[in-house]
């Protein structure tokens, strides 16, 4: 049978099982802007009843902490997407400064400078002007000139490739120390939880490494394992291990071919990195793939352009009389890497440009027109120069368009699920107004209850005589 | 269900796009090109390099046109002074050879003749801005020299048969002239200068082999006809010339304007898009200023 100090004691319990509910609240609200601060619910457990008699009787309400309220998958899925989509974001930056390179020409009559486009067009247009007449000593020079312009607009926008290249380099190379010490964080959390919380979720140091990981994932591609006792083990997408056991294993930097390597123990995983994912991934794959791609399409044209225009120079003859031994007017390449960076023009004097044929006399222009018509000849990977610039701008172009779909994209699927995410873990002011009233109202009943049971309890000390105890 | 309760983050996010749309969009009609990036339009690109490569290509044969235009006027007004130099030698021809001449008249026709023939020469060796127009490709050497050492004297050609092609943007080859042996040395009866120098001879005495006279003078005729279908071939190419010339221009007109709807903004639309946009982005700053100055927290309700 229960008494009514049990009913007391029950009470008191549920004051204080409120009080701690209420505390719950306050501490969501207070860090209700905490980044990473995950919701958390008060836990309420009824206590084991008691058996007297054969009857079972209540013994009222135990808060015995509080849960937060997170779902690992979700969050596993939006550090995923988060390291999609720094990783395009990196790659979106970098091309948009390569196409900024190449900006269309709008066509107004002065044609652009830097446009690598009209100043093709420009010095084959040269020689088709010196066929009208070979001899001229203006339309000579204006060969080289248009050569020039060429060869300086080719060798300045290889030059900027390149120093953006570097510049990615050294990005990606400061990436590292942010890395390393979140896994050393990662680490030190993963032991504490271990040791604190082993089958449990533990809360708020939960709620930091989350925050670490959700950090780690805008860096670099990772993944997460969960394992014995709470811990993590934290690989880069490719499984190179980076946080096992409470430990991490720091990423390291090295160079080799003139570019930052990332290696971790010895093993070099650049090539990894770079198609794992977050924004060293998006660096990697814009210093590794694409800069360099581009720059190969240049180094085509810079290469072929001018050895092609060489010896055509070089069969003919030119205003001095040299027949078959002109000289070159562009500096002869000696590899296909670098071609675009090295072009220049190595000719001086325009009565060495060999406009008449080989034998012929020096009023003649078949070389000039031959050398006019490789502007209409597939003289660049089997395209004519200008079809070869055209399919390249208009395949660089269809590149950056296509990271900035798959940024937009990743970007929106992020948004979608932080929203879910945050639908789910964070503080929403309403609902803990709305919990604070329901304890409040429940502590305020918790106490009338003891009003009365005091009252009752009066009475029963008083056995019915008035006023002894109030 | 719960729902995201920082949504006026997601808010200002739109906001920022719009923003960043109005920009393109400014930037779109300030500049009149709707293409301001490679990665907006791929396609249209690369056909924009291809288009203005032609519009380019066609400017340049539009100025080489006029550099060879001029030359070829020269050359055909040079041959038209010829024909008519030649016409006079055949008259004071005739005149010695109907045998009414005494013998200085004979001589002062061969004189006559003689000046005719320096004058061909003179004509022959015609240079345009500096390149001598007759010697095909040898065009720093002067082209015909005449040596007086024998009788009749022998003009010789210093130049070669080179003969120099203008190619058009679409590949049509215009000859741009015509060897000087071909017009004034051509094969047997066709040479202008055999012929004259062969009269000066017949007449230098002041006695005329009238049968001589009279051959020389007939070849004399053919070799002008001959050098009257030449002078064709001029005329052949400065018409060819000017009809490619139009050709190009017509051709740039169209390249032009399909450029320009390529490239150029279309400012009814840019504008209406403009509009719009601005029209949302005042609809999104109206729900956020509502959200925000709304205490619709339960918090404020709660006593």
């Amino acid at each position: 049978m229960g008494t009514i100090n049990a009913a007391l004691s029950i009470t008191t319990q549920a004051l204080d099982a409120d009080q701690a509910a209420l505390n719950v609240v306050a501490n969501n609200v207070a860090n209700a802007n905490t980044p990473g601060y995950t919701t958390e619910t008060p836990n309420f457990q009824e206590n084991q009843p008691l058996e007297i008699g054969g009857v079972s009787y209540g013994d009222g309400v135990t808060e015995t902490g509080a849960t937060s309220v997170r779902d690992r998958v979700l969050t596993e899925r939006l550090n995923q997407q988060q390291q999609l989509a720094s990783s395009t974001g990196a790659q979106l930056t970098a091309l948009n400064t390569v196409q900024a390179l190449f900006t269309p020409d709008s066509g107004s009559s002065s044609a652009q400078a830097g446009d690598i486009s009209s100043d093709l067009t420009g010095f084959f247009s040269s020689f088709s002007s010196l066929e009208a007449n070979p001899a001229n000593n203006s339309l000579r020079e204006e060969v080289l000139s248009s050569a020039s312009t060429l060869a300086s607009d080719v060798s300045n926008a290889a030059a900027s490739l390149n120093s953006q290249r570097s510049a990615l380099d050294q990005e990606a190379g400061g990436v590292t120390s942010q890395v390393n010490s979140l896994t050393s964080a990662i680490a030190q959390l993963d032991q504490q939880i271990q040791s604190t919380s082993p089958d449990a979720d533990a809360g708020t140091l939960e709620d930091q490494r989350q925050q670490d990981l959700s950090q780690l994932s805008q860096l670099i591609g990772v993944n997460q394992i969960t394992t014995e006792n709470n811990g993590i083990s934290v690989t880069t997408t490719a499984g190179q291990l980076l946080v096992s056991e409470g430990q991490s294993f720091q990423l390291t930097t090295g160079s080799v071919d003139g570019v930052t390597h990332f290696f971790v123990g010895g093993a070099d995983i650049t090539a990894a990195l770079a198609s794992g994912g977050g924004q060293l991934g998006g660096y990697l794959t814009a210093r590794d793939r694409d800069i360099p791609s581009v720059l190969g399409s240049l180094d085509q044209l810079a290469q072929s352009v001018s050895t092609q225009v060489n010896a055509l120079n070089n069969v003919g003859t030119d205003l001095v009389g040299d027949d078959g031994n002109a000289g070159d007017i562009f500096s002869e390449p000696a590899q296909l890497a670098g071609s675009a960076a090295a072009m220049s023009v190595v000719m001086t004097d325009p009565n060495h440009i060999a406009a008449a044929g080989a034998g012929l006399g020096t009023g003649d222009n078949s070389n000039a027109t031959a050398m006019a018509g490789l502007a209409a000849q597939t003289i660049v990977n089997g395209e004519t120069p200008t079809n070869f610039y055209a399919n390249f701008v208009s395949q660089l172009g269809a590149m950056v368009s296509n990271v900035q779909t798959e940024n937009t994209a990743a970007n929106a699927s992020v948004t979608q699920l932080q929203t879910q995410s945050n639908a789910l873990s964070s503080v929403n002011l309403n609902d803990e107004a709305s919990a604070m009233s329901t304890f409040e109202r429940s502590y305020q009943a918790a106490s009338q209850v003891f009003t009365m049971l005091n009252t009752v309890m009066a009475s029963v000390l008083n056995l019915g005589e008035q006023a002894t105890v109030s | 269900m719960r729902v995201d309760p920082s949504y006026v983050t997601n808010l200002v996010g739109s906001l920022d796009d719009a923003q960043a749309n109005q920009q393109q969009l400014t930037a779109e009609l300030s500049s009149g090109v709707s293409i301001t990036s490679l990665s907006q339009n791929p396609v249209a690109s690369g056909e924009n390099v291809l288009l203005l490569n032609q519009i380019q290509q066609d400017d340049s044969f539009t100025q080489s046109s006029n550099l060879v235009t001029g030359q070829l006027q020269v050359a055909d007004s040079t041959l038209g002074s010829v024909v008519s130099q030649l016409t006079q030698a055949i008259s004071l021809a005739t005149q010695a050879n109907n045998g009414t001449q005494n013998a200085s008249d004979v001589k002062s026709i061969s004189s006559q003749i003689s000046g005719i023939l320096d004058e061909v020469q003179s004509l022959a060796n015609t240079s345009y801005q500096g390149q001598y127009i007759f010697s095909g490709g040898q065009t720093s050497t002067t082209p015909f020299t005449t040596s007086n050492g024998t009788s009749p004297a022998v003009t010789a050609y210093n130049g070669d048969s080179d003969i120099n092609y203008l190619v058009t943007p679409n590949g049509q080859k215009i000859q741009l002239n015509v060897p000087g042996s071909k017009i004034f040395l051509g094969a047997g009866a066709n040479s202008v200068f055999g012929a004259l120098n062969a009269l000066v001879a017949d007449y230098a005495s002041g006695t005329v082999d009238t049968a001589q006279a009279v051959s020389d003078t007939t070849a004399l005729s053919t070799a002008m006809g001959y050098v009257s279908q030449q002078r064709v071939t001029i005329d052949n190419s400065i018409s060819q010339v000017t009809a490619a010339g139009d050709a190009v221009t017509s051709a740039q007109t169209q390249l032009t304007s399909a450029q320009t709807n390529l490239m150029q903004a279309d400012v009814g639309q840019v504008s209406t898009e403009l509009s719009l946009s601005e029209t949302q982005q005042t609809a999104l700053e109206d729900v956020i200023a509502q959200l925000e100055s709304q205490s619709n927290d339960l918090f404020s309700k709660l006593q």
